[in-house]
């Protein structure tokens, strides 16, 4: 097992990671944007609780040093980004892994759908916030499809990117990534 | 704390970033989708009026945009490592202790 300080130092590590990779914000006309969110690779590489708690440090981070994201909506941030998409990234994976074992099918599939479907999800839960807030106008059923479907099609570059940088962290350091067969995601390797 | 490897990887990306974060988003005229929705639905903006940090939407007052948003960036980063050396502080002393 790892030591807590080198789960600290792992945590940290990433968060800064992610953080630089959300600021390569891609504009896309037609008035959205696609950046990097990284809480799938999170909740895969260091499982549900410590995963969160490198999502919740980017945000923030962005929310108070930068004002980005607003005070008032850390809340909603949080629950998206560093609880949905971390939790769909961890399960996914867990799934993976029972389905194809050690393999690299399992990282590259696994990694995949745990970014896809976890910012996907995020999208969706965003729109259900939205949908059910009294300051908007339109209802769940625009809102939902919306975010839905824009997440579900911009999501396939988180995807992949999650997909790659697990089979390469993997490689690179194999301790970090779960001990399949225990069925355990984070640091039960070594 | 972070490897050689991963601290010039977040290095680069940071400065990189103004391509798609300023540069980009100015040529394609941006803004944040759920700020047009605000400003559509004749919401107020009191970003300025409540703001508290000098580092408005990674900007730094003074500097062109596309250098305050590596700026920024790199003052993220700092901010975040700077977080993760007090927690491992405090948790190194809280094993000690024990």
């Amino acid at each position: 097992m790892l030591s807590l300080v080198k789960k600290v130092s792992l945590v940290s590590a990433l968060a800064a990671g992610i953080f630089a990779a959300q600021m390569l914000n891609w504009p896309i006309p037609g008035g959205t944007s696609l950046h990097f969110v990284g809480g799938g690779l999170a909740g895969i590489l260091l499982g549900p609780h410590l995963g969160f708690l490198v999502l919740f440090i980017v945000l923030l981070v962005q929310c108070i040093v930068f004002h980005d994201g607003g005070i008032t909506a850390l809340g909603a941030n949080v629950l998206n980004m560093g609880i949905v998409a971390v939790l769909t990234g961890y399960y996914c994976y867990i799934l993976a892994s029972k389905i194809w074992g050690k393999s690299r099918k399992a990282r590259l599939i696994g990694g995949f759908l745990g970014g896809w479907l976890g910012i996907t999800l995020a999208g969706i839960v965003c729109g259900l916030e939205i949908g059910f807030s009294p300051a908007f106008p339109f209802g769940v059923a625009i809102t939902v499809p919306v975010m839905g479907v824009w997440h579900a099609i911009l999501g396939v570059i988180e995807g992949v990117i999650t997909a790659f940088v697990v089979d390469y962290v993997y490689l690179k350091a194999p301790y970090i990534i779960p001990y399949l067969k225990s069925g355990k995601v984070g640091y039960s390797g070594k | 704390m972070v490897s050689r490897k991963t601290l010039f990887t977040v290095i680069v990306l940071i400065i990189v970033s103004p391509v798609f974060g300023v540069i980009l988003a100015d040529a394609v005229g941006y803004h944040e989708p759920l700020d047009v929705a605000a400003e559509m639905l004749n919401l107020e903006d009191i970003t300025e009026d409540i703001n508290w940090t000098p580092f408005l939407d990674y900007t730094v007052s003074g500097l062109p945009d596309v250098l305050g948003y590596i700026v920024s960036g790199f003052i993220g980063v700092g901010v975040i490592l700077g977080l993760g050396y007090v927690l491992k502080y405090l948790v190194s002393r809280r094993k000690y202790e024990a």
